[in-house]
C-alpha cells in the first residue's frame, strides 16, 4: 500500500513507511518505517546486507519500492522541485567517470538544478580539494579524495538533509575525524544528517540517534544514550580458589552473583575497588579480578544474531503450518 | 498538525533555491557531453573523416564509371555514421558504467527529462557538425574530381545526408538506453547499421528489402552514389528512406524511454 504524495510534515524529516523491496523471492527491505529528524546525527547500522543501501536507494527514488513510501519534508523525491537543494546524498558506489575531472563532474550537477557555478568552487573549497587536483580526471583519485568529491556533490545544494552511505569506509583515523567533524557541525545547523555504517564503532562517537536494521528489518530506533544505558552493562569477573566462599561473601555484600562462562563469577553491583577491599577483609585469595563492560559492538552483534535466529525460527514455523 | 512543532531555526541558504526542468538537465548533459575525451575523440573522428575521404576517393580515382561527384566525395560519410551510432550509445553507457546515472537521476528525477536533454543534445550537436563536415567533403570532391562523372544533386541532398547522423545517434542513443552495457550496445547498434548490407545478398531477389532499412540505405539513397541501385537498396528515394529510419528510431527512442521509466539506477 502506498501512501500519499504530499503528507504535512516538519521540513527536513526522512520519513520511511512500510518500506519493501524485492528482488524476485529475496526480500531487501521488509517493511520498514522510521523517522529521520533534524538536528542532530542519525546513524543508520546493520551488517553488510541488510538492506540499508537499498533503502537509501529507495529514498532517493532510485529503485522503486515494492510497496510502501519514503518522503522528504513531506514529499516524494521526484516531486522536489530541487533535489539537489533538499537532499545531498553519497551512495556506495561513487558513481564518477573515471575519465572527468572533479569541477566537470559538479558543474553537472550544479547546472541540472540551476545553481550558480561559484557554488562548485565553494565546495570544492569546503572539502579541502584544491583546484589543481579538481581539474585532474577523478581516475588517479586516492579513496579519501573520492570521498570528498562524494561529500562536494553531497552539499552542493547547501540541503537540508544529508544522507550518505558508508562515508567512512575505508579512511584512514585522520579523514575519519573529518568526516565526523563535519557531520555534527552540519548537524548542529539544524540538518538532517542520515549516515549508514555496518560498524557500530564508527557511528559510536558520531550519532546521537540509530536506526538498526537487520535482514530488511528494523530492530532499533532508538536515541544513542538510551541504547548506551539499557545495554552496556558493567560488571566485574571475580575468581577465587575458593569459589563458593567467595560467592557467599559477595552476595552479602549485597551484588548479585551468576556463574560466568570463562569459569568463576560474574558480580553485578560493587565496584571491582569495593570487591578488592571485600576480599582481603575476608581473607580471601583472589586469582582473578576484571571490570567487565559489554561493548557496543558485542550487543549490536548479538542484537543482529538473535534478530536472525528469531526469523529463522519463525519462518520455519510458517512452512510447517503451511501444507494443508 | 500544530501539536508536531519543532523549533528548527531558519538557516541563510548558501545559494538561492534552484529548479530542475528541461533547459537545467540540457545545459549539464552539454558539462558531461564537452568534459569526458572519449566522446569528443569519437565526435572529432566522426566530423573529419568524410573531406579527407573524399581527396583520397578523388586522388586514387575509385569511383565507378556511373557515379557522381557527391556519391564519391561522401564514400566515408557511411564509416562516419557508424561513429555517430557509437557516440550515442557512449553518452549513456559511459554513464551506466561508471555510475554517474545515479547521480544524473539523483539531480534530475524525471527520467523522460534526462533523456530528453541527452536526445537533443545528441541530435543537434551531430547535424550542426555534420552539415559543414559533408559540405565540405562535397566541395573537396568537386573540386579534386574530374568532369567525367555526372555531379549529382547536393542540394538539398546533403540536408538529409547531414541529417542521417543525428539519427543514427539517436539509434546508439536508444539501444545504449536499453542495453546499458557499452560493450554490448556499440555491437548491437554496429549490427544494425552494418548486417542488412551484409547479408542482404543472402536474400536474393529480397535483398533489396533487408539492405534497404539500414540507415546506412539512407545516406547512400541521399548521395545518390552507385552503391544504392534499385537492385540493391530498395525503390524507396532518398527521404522516404529517410523517413522510414527516422521511424523506427523515434520508435527505438520510445521504448528505451518506457525502460528508463521503469528501471532501477
Amino acid at each position: 500500500m502506498a501512501g500519499p504524495r504530499r503528507r504535512p510534515s516538519v521540513g527536513g524529516v526522512i520519513e520511511v513507511h512500510a518500506l519493501t523491496k524485492r528482488y524476485g523471492d529475496r526480500t531487501a527491505v521488509d517493511a520498514l518505517s522510521f523517522a529521520v529528524r533534524p538536528g542532530r546525527v542519525t546513524g543508520f547500522l546493520g551488517p553488510n546486507g541488510a538492506g540499508k543501501s537499498t533503502t537509501m536507494r529507495l529514498i532517493l527514488g532510485l529503485d522503486a519500492p515494492t510497496a510502501g513510501t519514503a518522503w522528504i519534508g513531506g514529499r516524494l523525491y521526484g516531486d522536489l522541485r530541487a533535489p539537489l537543494c533538499a537532499v545531498g546524498s553519497l551512495l556506495d558506489a561513487k558513481g564518477v567517470h573515471g575519465g572527468r575531472s572533479a569541477r566537470a563532474h559538479l558543474a553537472a550537477l550544479a547546472a541540472a538544478n540551476g545553481l550558480p557555478r561559484r557554488r562548485v568552487d565553494e565546495v570544492l573549497e569546503l572539502v579541502g580539494l584544491d583546484p589543481a587536483t579538481a581539474a585532474k580526471r577523478t581516475r588517479g583519485f586516492s579513496l579519501g579524495m573520492g570521498q570528498r568529491l562524494g561529500i562536494a556533490s553531497a552539499l552542493l545544494g547547501d540541503p537540508e538533509v544529508l544522507m550518505l552511505d558508508e562515508p567512512v569506509n575505508g579512511l584512514d583515523t585522520e579523514g575519519i575525524r573529518w568526516i565526523r567533524d563535519l557531520m555534527r557541525g552540519l548537524a548542529a545547523e539544524g540538518r538532517t544528517v542520515f549516515l549508514s555504517s555496518h560498524l557500530m564503532s564508527e557511528l559510536e562517537l558520531t550519532a546521537e540517534h540509530l536506526v538498526i536494521i537487520g535482514r530488511g528489518r528494523l530492530l532499533a530506533d532508538t536515541p544513542m544514550r538510551a541504547f548506551l544505558e539499557r545495554h552496556s552493562r558493567s560488571g566485574t569477573l571475580v575468581r577465587s580458589p575458593e569459589a563458593e566462599r567467595l560467592r557467599a561473601v559477595l552476595e552479602g555484600a549485597g551484588a548479585r552473583v551468576s556463574a560466568d562462562a570463562r569459569g568463576g563469577w560474574l558480580a553485578d553491583g560493587p565496584s571491582a575497588e569495593a570487591i578488592g577491599v571485600l576480599a582481603r577483609d575476608h581473607d580471601l585469595a583472589l586469582s582473578e579480578l576484571t571490570p567487565l563492560r559489554s561493548s557496543l559492538e558485542e550487543v549490536y552483534t548479538e542484537m543482529v544474531a538473535s534478530a536472525t535466529e528469531f526469523r529463522g525460527v519463525g519462518e520455519e514455523r510458517r512452512e510447517r503450518e503451511a501444507p494443508r | 498538525m500544530s501539536g508536531e512543532t519543532m523549533t528548527v531555526r531558519p538557516r541563510e541558504r548558501a545559494v538561492p533555491e534552484g529548479r530542475t526542468g528541461f533547459r537545467q538537465a540540457l545545459a549539464a548533459e552539454w558539462i558531461k557531453f564537452r568534459s569526458l575525451r572519449s566522446t569528443l575523440w569519437v565526435a572529432a573522428v566522426a566530423t573529419l573523416l568524410p573531406a579527407p575521404g573524399a581527396a583520397f576517393v578523388a586522388a586514387t580515382e575509385s569511383l565507378q564509371p556511373d557515379d557522381t561527384v557527391l556519391g564519391g566525395s561522401l564514400t566515408l560519410a557511411v564509416p562516419a555514421l557508424m561513429l555517430a551510432a557509437v557516440l550515442g550509445a557512449l553518452v549513456v553507457c559511459g554513464e551506466y558504467g561508471s555510475g554517474t546515472m545515479r547521480a544524473t537521476v539523483a539531480a534530475t528525477p524525471r527520467r523522460g527529462t534526462v533523456l530528453a536533454a541527452k536526445a537533443t543534445l545528441l541530435a543537434g550537436f551531430l547535424y550542426a557538425v555534420a552539415l559543414p563536415s559533408c559540405a565540405a567533403a562535397y566541395l573537396v570532391g568537386d573540386a579534386l574530381l574530374d568532369d567525367g562523372y555526372a555531379q549529382g544533386d547536393p542540394f538539398p541532398a546533403l540536408l538529409g545526408v547531414a541529417a542521417t547522423f543525428p539519427v543514427a545517434g539517436l539509434f546508439g542513443l536508444a539501444l545504449g538506453t536499453a542495453i546499458r552495457h557499452g560493450a554490448g550496445a556499440i555491437t548491437s547498434v554496429l549490427a544494425v547499421l552494418l548486417l542488412p548490407e551484409m547479408l542482404g545478398p543472402l536474400f536474393g531477389p529480397g535483398e533489396r528489402w533487408v539492405a534497404g532499412v539500414s540507415p546506412t540505405a539512407a545516406l547512400q539513397k541521399l548521395t545518390q552514389s552507385s552503391d544504392a541501385a534499385p537492385e540493391a537498396l530498395g525503390s524507396l528515394g532518398g527521404w522516404p528512406s529517410l523517413s522510414l529510419v527516422a521511424g523506427y528510431t523515434g520508435l527505438a527512442l520510445l521504448g528505451a524511454a518506457a525502460l528508463f521509466q521503469r528501471r532501477d539506477v
